[in-house]
């Protein structure tokens, strides 16, 4: 039994490194915009299915798929970020509705372009199984593991060091007084839709080479990122680390204890809790509340 | 007078004049009464985004409770389906009451949390298996009952109960925008933090107007179920529900009463007349272009953008 819930921490530790690089997406957009981008997850599944169509139509290794992922799915968040700054009044409301409508649209262009049925790698590279001590998983979750810290890191980077990041939670934190001090609050905000098209294209490919994907999962993946959000609150990276690895965590914990199938009330339940208790989330954040 | 008369016309054309001219076409008029639920789940939808001022991606929640509860006590418990409906509309307002914990987050986090809700409500459906038969469905959802020798199980029939149930409701619509809480909920639109210093309540508004819509949901999604007689999560939870819904509130114009009706007829038709012949998967791609096109162009609905452009030829601007 302590193996069985050993091996799910493990799981669910290495699951939260793609679910931290898409809520970070999220979050990212949502700082620099105060717009929540109900079409994220569809974008990540789009970066999936590219490398779907990789392994499949040219039988290379899904890795090989990140640089068109990168292209499209880039392209794709740009456009997002393009329909959404045409919005002229009521912006809350209705980025929310416009973000859903795109959603819908990218739903079902993966619906006509990859039919219905769901996929999943059969990369025996990507397979092969990677063992340390009693803990075992696929190499595939390993390495991307891997890439996701890596990709977290670069972010801290870019956030803190670098021109172009520290603009970003400029207007993130005061728009206003951002524009005083010369940043273009609009060159910058598409910046953060191509980080987090960045963020959402490894996510994707990482997802494909460990998971099953169908066209429905865009939206299911929009609210693990979004709980991930409320469990971290958001501004900093560590947390939401954190609070992806949690959610990991309690939906492998909840397979192997209880069903698959409640899988997704894991997270759900996780999220009341900390709404009741810790309305701020866990690491802290103003402005949520009503 | 004018209004009356107008009104009065209305009502006789849809209550007479419709099921006498497509009554006896089985397909064109259960298509009616499809958009007609739509368009009950879309006044629900606009009743909530206009009054309280939230955006909900979860209706679908509020539509398969209403469905089951409506359809497991009819079925078990032998209660008339009528009344059966209303308790349904019941249980979606306790379905509501379990996220009134989500009205303490503000906008785009209540849009989120809602979405999440969604979620759980069709799991909870497909593993409470003793209870709503699992993934299988329940089938043998009774009809709509035969009342003073009138089969209200037909199509014409059943036309005329969802007609009815979306025109109450409209009707308490309008009573709810015109009462002082109306006015309160519309001062809150501007703003909330004033409104609250003038001491409304505003959560609690908000919450009531959460409870108001969940309930019509319930309601339409308790007709639906025994409208077709059968029920399984997937299609009574279902996103179709949330979508086509939004699309033709959006379409019709959310903060108008006819609006989101008028809408339902419209879009709700044209798609399934249209799209759905041009390509018979993922023809809801067409819906969420109408919804982007719609909130970039004319955010207020089709009637604004009319009169948007009827105004510009009249005033040299």
């Amino acid at each position: 039994m302590t193996e069985l819930i050993l091996q799910a921490l493990y799981s669910g530790l290495l699951q939260g490194g793609s679910y931290a690089l898409i809520a970070l997406g999220l979050a990212l957009v949502f700082g620099a915009m105060k717009v929540i981008n109900l079409a994220h997850g569809e974008l990540v599944l789009l970066s999936a299915y590219i490398a779907y169509t990789v392994e499949s139509g040219l039988g290379w290794n899904p890795i090989f798929a990140i640089p068109i992922a990168l292209v499209v799915v880039c392209l794709a968040s740009v456009m997002v970020y393009f329909v959404v700054s045409r919005i002229k009044k009521d912006r809350e409301i209705n980025s929310l509705i416009l973000t859903y409508g795109i959603g819908v649209i990218l739903t079902n262009v993966i619906l006509l372009i990859w039919k219905a049925d769901a996929r999943s790698t059969g990369s025996s590279w990507m397979q092969e199984a990677f063992v340390i001590g009693p803990l075992y998983s696929m190499r595939s979750e390993v390495l991307f593991f891997a890439v996701s810290l890596v990709l977290m890191g670069g972010l801290w980077w870019w956030l803190s060091r670098s021109w172009y990041g520290r603009a970003v939670r400029a207007v993130s934190s005061n728009r206003d007084a951002a524009k005083l001090m010369g940043i273009n609050p609009g060159y910058t905000e598409l910046v953060a839709f191509v980080v987090a098209g960045i963020l959402a294209a490894f996510a994707g490919v990482a997802l494909f080479s460990y998971g099953v994907i169908s066209p429905a999962y865009g939206n299911v993946l929009t609210v693990k990122a979004f709980i991930i959000t409320v469990l971290a609150g958001i501004g900093s990276i560590p947390g939401v680390l954190i609070g992806a690895v949690l959610l990991g965590v309690a939906e492998a914990l909840t397979v192997t204890l209880a069903s698959s199938a409640l899988q997704e009330l894991a997270g759900m339940g996780l999220f009341l809790l900390v709404l009741f208790i810790m309305p701020n989330g866990l690491f802290g954040a103003k402005g949520r509340r009503g | 007078m004018n209004l009356n008369k107008t009104i009065i016309a209305t009502l006789l054309a849809v209550y007479i004049a419709v099921p006498l001219a497509f009554g006896s076409d089985n397909y064109v008029m259960s298509l009616v009464v499809a958009s007609m639920v739509i368009g009950g789940i879309a006044l629900s939808w606009a009743l909530l985004g206009n009054l309280g001022g939230m955006v909900s991606f979860g209706h679908s929640a509020f539509f398969g409770v209403g469905a089951y509860t409506s359809a497991v006590l009819s079925m078990k418990f032998g209660i008339p389906v009528f009344v059966a409906m209303l308790l349904g509309g019941a249980g979606a307002v306790v379905a509501s009451l379990t996220m009134m914990p989500v009205l303490r987050l503000r906008g785009p986090y209540f849009a989120l949390a809602i979405l999440a809700y969604a979620h759980i409500f069709r799991i909870l459906a497909t593993e409470w298996t003793s209870v709503t038969g699992g993934s299988g469905g329940l089938s043998n959802v009774p009809r709509l009952p035969e009342i003073m020798g009138y089969d209200f199980s037909s199509k014409t029939g059943g036309y005329l109960v969802i007609l009815t149930i979306v025109l109450v409701f409209a009707a308490i619509y309008q009573y709810i925008r015109r009462s002082h809480y109306g006015l309160a909920l519309r001062a809150m639109h501007e703003s909330e933090d004033a409104t609250r210093v003038v001491g409304v309540n505003s959560t609690l508004l908000k919450g009531l107007m959460l409870l108001v819509s969940a309930f019509m949901c319930g309601v339409v999604g308790a007709f639906n179920a025994h409208y077709i007689n059968f029920l399984e999560p997937d299609y009574a939870f279902s996103g179709l529900w949330v979508t086509i819904p939004i699309v033709a509130a959006i379409f019709g114009g959310y903060r108008t009463i006819t609006g989101p009706i008028v809408g339902a007829v419209v879009v709700y038709l044209i798609d399934q007349l249209i799209f759905k012949n041009i390509m018979p998967s993922g023809h809801q791609l067409v819906l969420g272009v109408l919804l982007v096109a719609m909130i970039v162009f004319s955010p207020e609905g089709l009637l604004s953008l009319v009169r948007k452009f009827t105004r510009r030829n009249h005033v040299a601007t």
